[in-house]
């Protein structure tokens, strides 16, 4: 079925506000920009909510790694009900809980260590991504 | 009262990352309070306080209007909506593609936020209610029509009360003040309709300056504005039940305006007779 498959979606949470969506944000556009721009596409989740049928059908085909900012994990959920395939999902908070003296930033603007934080799951997600893309048993 | 937000999230496209941008400077300076979108459409209830208390503001990004959309199924009544991509048309700039704002993008999130923040904070809900507007008797129900009949289709057409540009429109005056709306003939061309975009309150529109717009299964209308003055109110009840329009052609209006040149708007527009001979003209040609 590989051959029906386009690129992996990563799909961020799309939380305004606070530090936690932003940071799965910044996330999501460090991998589909830099880190894997040929293997991953961002998609928006408020399209998907809105059933947008074009962006359905793209998560429907299509592996999906989800980065949420909460425990809500409104990416990941959005994308089961959508009826897509979860391959990977992320969740901001719990990585924050390694992170417990480091200061992120705000919901506009990303410290240093925000940044530092924003690579290492953007990092993360680009190596799933290339081991969903090519293919291999999702861990 | 309080300022809520409900911006699009657009993590796709500039005019989304521009819209979120808005919302995160009126947090911050307004001390408005942020709807996710997502949390919205997925529990509603956890804002149904915020909305039905405070000014809601949507910011859309792009055409699609998911914030708009996401706050009609709320059934909350936002006091203004701001749709980027329109206002990046209408002050004749592009955005750069790039999803991250560039300066440019983040001066211009700055100066809508300062918009809405200079209209928006003058404006209550009261304000924009029916205090403000002439009785609905003064706009009378139209009761006498000619009907062009063409093939199987019937289009009526009200002969006193109503005057109408090429675009489809009209308008009917009481006063100083008109109302907007499309005419059956474009409405039964759009086929269903499932959403009506009303202009914010408070802007200055031009005579066949755009005055809203009318989403249908079958297209995108933009309603030509018949008439030039500043909108003072919009039809919420077509904003909630944008079918209307299908049902109630000239009595579902879309914009109410303070007219600000009607003796000249005037001599552009047509009656309804005349009106009736371009239906029949159109619909022969279509």
């Amino acid at each position: 079925m590989r051959e029906d498959r386009g690129k992996v979606l990563v799909i961020p949470c799309s939380g305004i506000g606070k530090v936690h969506g932003l940071l799965s944000r910044e996330s999501a556009y460090l991998v589909t920009d830099e880190l894997a721009p040929d293997e991953t596409d961002v998609v928006c989740l408020a399209l998907l909510v809105r059933e947008d049928e074009e962006t359905l059908a793209k998560v429907r085909v299509n592996p999906c790694i989800t980065i949420d900012g909460c425990g809500k994990a409104c990416a990941q959920k959005n994308v089961e009900i959508a009826g897509g395939q979860v391959a990977s999902a992320v969740q901001v908070a719990k990585i924050l809980t390694k992170h417990r003296d480091s200061q992120p930033g705000t919901g506009s603007e990303l410290t240093e260590e925000g940044w530092a934080i924003s690579r290492e799951i953007a990092e993360a997600v680009a190596e799933e991504a290339s081991r969903v893309s090519a293919g291999q048993e999702v861990a | 009262m309080n300022y809520v937000v409900l911006a699009c999230t657009g993590l796709d496209k500039p005019e989304g990352s521009v819209a979120r941008e808005v919302a995160i400077l009126l947090a911050e300076e307004a001390g408005a309070a942020i709807v996710c979108p997502v949390v919205l459409n997925r529990t509603p209830a956890r804002y149904k306080k915020a909305l039905a208390e405070d000014r809601l503001i949507v910011v859309d990004g792009c055409a699609t209007r998911c914030a708009s959309k996401l706050a009609a199924a709320a059934q909350a009544k936002p006091v203004q909506k701001v749709l980027i991509s329109g206002v990046v048309k209408a002050a004749g700039r592009a955005l750069d593609p790039e999803l991250r704002l560039g300066a440019d993008a983040l001066e211009l999130a700055r100066k809508i936020a300062d918009d809405i923040k200079a209209t928006g904070a003058a404006a209550s809900k009261e304000a924009l209610g029916a205090g403000q507007a002439p009785a609905e008797a003064e706009f009378e129900s139209p009761s006498d029509f000619t009907v062009v009949v063409h093939e199987k289709y019937e289009f009526r057409i009200p002969l006193s009360g109503y005057f109408f540009n090429a675009n489809d429109v009209w308008v009917q005056v009481a006063g100083t003040r008109a109302r907007v709306g499309i005419s059956d003939y474009m409405q039964q061309r759009l086929t269903d309709i499932t959403y009506v975009d009303p202009p914010e309150i408070g802007t200055t529109v031009e005579q066949f300056g755009e005055v809203g717009t009318v989403e249908s299964t079958k297209a995108n209308f933009e309603v030509v504005s018949p008439v030039s003055g500043t909108v003072v109110r919009i039809n919420e009840a077509v904003d909630d039940a944008p079918e209307s329009i299908n049902e109630d052609p000239y009595g579902a209006w879309i914009a109410e305006l303070e007219l600000s040149a009607w003796e000249e708007d005037r001599a552009l527009l047509v009656d309804g007779r005349t009106y009736a001979a371009d239906v029949e003209r159109k619909a022969a040609e279509d």
